[in-house]
């Protein structure tokens, strides 16, 4: 065994040791329920680890910034919401571009953070969205 | 103005299904809708969605397809060792012995390698040699931008030489698989999301939704009767504009696209879709969608496609009874013949 190889597998003992606690401690996670959701105003509700931590009215320009492992801004204007700026590698989140059907949501997965529009059922335009 | 008053109107709709109960056609189980997210599978985001009569019932439902995906995911993981688990990362990590392995992971192997002889070697398992050099410089790469490189040439070639389905010994009815080169290693990314989800969506519940980090399985039409819909991102831009919309009932639809997973590296963009001819990112087309009963197979399809030309795609899509939409890098447009009676105004 090289010693180039001998690093690359004590690395992924590290790996494997974060990804075993965070799989023990955090056990996944999100739930929403559009059951008591009928007509209504939307809103941009705000989850991290599947807790609601925030909820915004998407009528109401405004900004609100998560500080997790990461930074995401979140950002609610002209009725629609993204994440326009992240401090996550690679930043799908701000890449996904800005939302306002209900049902949509966009994700921060190495933050952990899930951005939705809510207040009514989904599925209003599309059911689900691939890219 | 038209959309918002559709919209209007189509939610009214909902709204009484959920207040009122009626329209559905299970009759007399009035069924609302729901949707959850999971994290923590394959490495990327499940959204589930579908209409139950009660949450208990879609909570279950949930709880069903995380746990079965939760045991595909290390299974078929090859960067991540488990405790008491023989996975895709042992085999890996253990070339020359022969290993005992779940029967989800001989069932997997299988499949790759059947659908590694039908596409012509182009979605290939055993390139995991030359995948694990793009994927370490992609990682680095993405963690320190400002140093940034992609693999050599020469480590690509030399890596090359240790790839392909000659080196896997798999034995099914002992269940035992074997690396016989000391250098090969597995990579399932092509295929094993796909594979797992057309797996979990045979048993669901007839009417739902999930969307395997863009495997998108569906099992069946909504409680009304209709069609879901998948709205297919324009690869140039995220939020809802939706370069087409596509009605799926039952069955799968995946995009394979250079913009999915890539990174930035001495002035250029390197996206995760390796061409076993040339090792390097394929750059015939910019995505490519597959529609196709099995998840399993859209998924590997996809990525097949991506690096044929059309006529070559066409032809395996002909095999497996599937159809696709290819992106030209200059945003033409391509369809099969069967593709366009999916797509939804």
């Amino acid at each position: 065994m090289t010693e180039k190889e001998r690093l690359r597998f004590r690395k992924g003992d590290g790996v494997a040791i974060g990804a075993v606690i965070l799989a023990a401690a955090t056990l996944l996670i999100f739930f929403l329920l559009d059951a008591r959701q009928t007509e209504g105003p939307l809103v941009l509700r705000i989850y991290v680890d599947g807790a609601l931590i925030r909820e915004m009215p998407l009528d109401q320009d405004d900004t609100f910034r998560i500080d997790g492992a990461y930074r995401n801004q979140v950002q609610v204007q002209d009725g629609k919401a993204a994440i326009t700026e992240s401090t996550c590698p690679g930043e799908d989140c701000v890449h996904s571009g800005w939302i306002s059907q209900p049902g949509r949501s966009v994700v921060c997965l190495p933050n952990r953070v899930e951005i939705r529009v809510e207040g009514r059922p989904g599925g209003e335009e599309v059911d689900a969205v691939i890219r | 103005m038209i959309r918002r008053r559709i919209c209007g109107i189509l939610s009214a709709v909902l709204a009484v299904m959920i207040l009122g109960g009626c329209g559905g056609s299970t009759a007399g189980s009035p069924k609302t809708r729901y949707q959850a997210t999971l994290m923590d599978l394959f490495d990327t985001v499940t959204t589930i969605t579908g209409y139950a009569a009660s949450e208990e019932e879609f909570r279950e439902t949930v709880g069903k397809i995380q746990s079965e995906m939760t045991e595909y995911d290390h299974l078929y993981d090859i960067y991540t060792p488990y405790p008491d688990m023989v996975n895709l990362c042992t085999v890996n990590s253990r070339p020359g012995e022969t290993l005992t392995v779940d029967e989800r992971i001989i069932d997997l192997l299988l499949f790759a390698r059947e659908i590694d002889e039908k596409s012509g070697h182009r979605v290939n398992a055993m390139l995991g040699s030359v995948l694990s050099l793009w994927h370490e410089a992609r990682e680095a790469g993405i963690a320190d931008p400002a140093n940034a490189r992609i693999p050599e040439a020469e480590a690509l070639q030399e890596a090359a030489a240790h790839a392909g389905f000659q080196y896997l010994e798999i034995d099914a009815e002992r269940r035992t698989v074997r690396l016989t080169d000391e250098k090969a290693r597995l990579d399932v990314g092509a295929l094993a999301k796909g594979y797992a989800a057309q797996r979990i969506a045979e048993g669901l519940p007839e009417g739902m939704l999930v969307n395997f980090g863009g495997n998108v399985v569906a099992t069946g039409a909504k409680p009304d009767g209709s069609s879901w819909v998948i709205g297919v991102q324009d690869p140039d831009g995220g939020g809802e504009g939706y370069l087409k919309k596509i009605a799926l009932q039952t069955g799968s639809v995946v995009t394979s696209g250079d913009y999915q997973r890539y990174y930035v590296a001495e002035g250029k963009t390197w996206h995760h879709i390796i061409d076993p001819e040339t090792l390097m990112p394929g750059t015939r087309w910019r995505g490519v969608t597959v529609a196709c009963a099995d998840s399993g197979i859209g998924d590997a399809l996809s990525t097949s496609l991506f690096l044929m030309d059309r006529e070559e795609g066409e032809k395996l899509l002909a095999e497996f009874g599937a159809e696709a939409m290819w992106i030209a890098p200059d945003g033409t447009e391509f369809f099969s013949d069967g593709f366009r009676a999916l797509i939804k105004d």
